[in-house]
């Protein structure tokens, strides 16, 4: 269409319309309807959770697969996937990925099982104590596992007890990851056996139960969102920890390091040039193993940390 | 089948004690029921019988044994819950065969006896339903049914209908009675509700404060009670006092006397008595002939009138009795309750005379709580007449 506003002669053919822009128009509508403006507040909160996110893994993604002679750019020139073939070419790095999911695995059923214990004792029983008690296993889970390092390295390497060599076996890390991790699995299902019917447990202990046949016949199955919570979150803890994973063996894959010694190694691949390529190549390889489980358990956690009532 | 018996089971917590010194012989076969109001020490004593509780002090015997370290699991017994508990992540099948998985049975056998307590309860072809498919009466039978499966010594049952909706409760009480006939076991219940202690026991334990009542038929606890605290809690709506004094001649309060011969009673006169009667012993003029042995007529004003159906309920507000001359100063006492047949003319603010059935009439001591004398003879001297009997 023609120009409304003027004509040749200069004169108004008709009521000018307000010169509005885009983002004016949007800001009237807004004004109208202020349910607009929320939404986009979401959306823009949303995008920038996301890519703050999401960008590191990108970045990595990129790393990865330029190839090494290609200049690192946003989005890479070139393309070379071989390069996570490398990663299981170069070391051993199933064998990384294999030793941190037998600590993690090790250390979540070590923990669960204690954990169980101390959660039907907190969550169930009436003693002399029980608060202070608590609070102490709590307050175990905010020292800083560095305190704990010089001490336990002694021990380990055999020098507080003559022969009692634990530096360079699961040994040397699943104890302190039991030990720091325990407490906020204590807490979790602390919450949840206590919210477990009296009547239950006495039902099942006249049926036939022990006290601790009744924990785990029918407590811990009727607390599996808080069993499962518990279970996943000492796991994925386990599996990202760094301090005593790096620290306490040579970083040899058949001395149980962990994937933090694997990356490590990776590192020293190319023998005069930085690696990041295969480095990055490597912690995505060793992400999906987490993603997957997050993935399945999402739910499961959600629905652990969140709600956790149980109906009689 | 077993005979359980109490011997001074006592139950201390740190500040409180739970229940004193409990005895209680309970014959083999028998429906027996913990009756008390809240806080009693029932649930406390039944916990104590089923394990779950240790007692502070005394025995439990089950049948010939000494069970009272055993954990719950060793005693033969079975238990209904209030809250019912069957095991919600388990199916019905699972639920009822729990005990008997537990104890290693065999396949073919767990499924013979869950077939027999499910048909028992008229539950068949539930057996592959989950507890929360089910409604509150289904599941309630499915808790009987995973008690009798193990075919116990000694069911025990804690207030199981305690969550039902009124009319089912009614119907389950008749089917509790019917499967007590059918299984021949020894049932301990627990309840707070004495209409359920006296339909379904042979025997009620009337507990409160921890202590022991009075232990005997439902019907000699309604007729004869131990004490004021039996008196006011069996029968519903509950028994009459009035507060007064026993006197040469009888009892007299602030509102009326009633005469009859005191040697009988066993205290002196001039003690402050308490005087019990149930409200269908209380007569209006006109239907006086039914009574066996009526007082004489005390004034009295229709308050309000409670039509239940089959009976009316009567509040009577009692006029002031001006020749025992005590003073007004006694507010409590003021009413009285009495239940007439549906087809009285009463009309409230009626102005009428009613009597008491001097037969019925129960005097507690005020001191103690005691009951004194159960029915009061006639002031004539013409004492053969006397249904009553005296306590102890």
């Amino acid at each position: 269409m023609n120009d409304d506003t003027t004509r040749p002669d200069g004169g108004v053919q008709t009521e000018p319309e307000l010169k509005r822009g885009p983002f004016q128009r949007w800001i009237n509508r807004s004004i109208d309807d202020p349910e607009r403006a929320y939404r986009a507040m979401f959306y823009v909160a949303t995008g920038f959770f996301l890519v703050t996110t999401l960008f590191p893994f990108y970045f990595l993604l990129v790393l990865a697969v330029t190839p090494e002679a290609a200049g690192l750019q946003l989005v890479p020139a070139a393309f070379d996937f071989g390069v996570f073939l490398d990663v299981f070419r170069q070391i051993n790095f199933l064998r990384y990925m294999f030793n941190s999911l037998v600590l993690a695995l090790t250390t979540t059923a070590i923990v669960l099982l204690l954990s169980s214990l101390a959660g039907y004792v907190f969550g169930r029983l009436e003693f002399p104590g029980r608060t202070p008690l608590m609070l102490l296993v709590l307050a175990i889970s905010y020292f800083p596992p560095a305190a704990f390092f010089v001490p336990l390295y002694q021990l380990f390497t055999g020098n507080v007890i003559q022969g009692l060599v634990l530096y360079n076996t699961p040994g040397a890390m699943i104890l302190p990851f039991s030990s720091l991790f325990m407490p906020l699995s204590i807490f979790i299902l602390t919450t949840f056996y206590g919210q477990i019917p009296d009547g239950l447990e006495d039902a099942a202990r006249v049926e036939g139960t022990t006290r601790l046949g009744a924990l785990f016949r029918v407590i811990v199955p009727l607390s599996a969102p808080g069993v499962a919570t518990a279970g996943v979150l000492t796991f994925i803890a386990v599996y990202n920890e760094f301090f005593f994973s790096q620290l306490m063996n040579n970083g040899q894959p058949e001395n149980w390091a962990p994937i933090v010694g694997g990356l490590l190694q990776l590192q020293r691949a190319g023998q005069f040039q930085v690696t990041y390529g295969i480095m990055a190549a490597g912690s995505i390889i060793a992400v999906v193993p987490v993603a997957i489980l997050v993935v399945v358990a999402q739910e499961k956690i959600v629905s652990g940390l969140t709600a956790g009532a149980l109906k009689e | 089948m077993a005979r359980v018996q109490l011997t001074d089971v006592t139950k201390r917590y740190e500040d409180v004690t739970a229940v004193e010194e409990m005895n209680l012989d309970i014959k083999d076969g028998e429906f027996i029921t913990l009756v008390g109001p809240s806080g009693c020490g029932k649930s406390t004593t039944m916990e104590m019988i089923a394990g779950l509780t240790s007692p502070s002090d005394g025995t439990v015997m089950i049948g010939d044994r000494d069970v009272t370290t055993l954990p719950p699991k060793d005693r033969g017994i079975s238990m209904v819950f209030q809250n019912i508990a069957l095991f919600p992540h388990m199916d019905v099948y699972d639920n009822i065969s729990f005990g008997l998985r537990l104890r290693d049975y065999e396949k073919a056998e767990i499924d013979r006896r869950v077939d027999d307590a499910a048909g028992i309860v008229q539950m068949e072809g539930m057996l592959d339903r989950m507890p929360d498919e089910m409604s509150g009466g289904q599941r309630q039978r499915i808790a009987i049914a995973r008690a009798i499966v193990r075919e116990p010594e000694v069911f025990l049952m804690d207030e199981p209908l305690a969550n039902l909706d009124a009319k089912l409760r009614v119907h389950m009480r008749t089917e509790l009675q019917r499967l007590h006939k059918e299984l021949e076991t020894t049932i301990i219940y627990v309840t707070h509700d004495q209409a359920e202690a006296m339909t379904m026991s042979d025997r009620i334990a009337v507990l409160n404060e921890g202590e022991l009542q009075q232990f005997a038929a439902p019907l000699t606890c309604y007729n004869e009670p131990r004490n004021e605290f039996v008196a006011g809690f069996i029968g519903s709506p509950a028994m009459n006092f009035t507060n007064g004094d026993l006197t040469g001649s009888g009892f007299s309060s602030a509102h009326y006397d009633v005469t009859f011969p005191t040697e009988g009673v066993g205290i002196s006169p001039g003690t402050p008595v308490t005087l019990g009667v149930r409200p269908e012993d209380v007569y209006p003029e006109e239907t006086l002939d039914d009574a066996a042995d009526p007082t004489e007529l005390i004034d009295a004003e229709v308050d309000v009138l409670e039509p239940m159906g089959d009976e009316i309920f009567v509040y009577l507000m009692l006029a002031e009795d001006t020749e025992s001359g005590m003073g007004g100063d006694v507010s409590g006492d003021d009413t009285l309750l009495m239940s007439v047949s549906p087809d009285s003319t009463l009309e409230e603010g009626d102005l009428i005379n009613v009597a008491l059935d001097r037969a019925k009439i129960h005097l507690f001591d005020d001191d103690t709580g005691e009951a004194l004398v159960h029915g009061v003879a006639r002031a004539t001297g013409a004492s053969a007449d006397a249904t009553g009997e005296e306590a102890e």
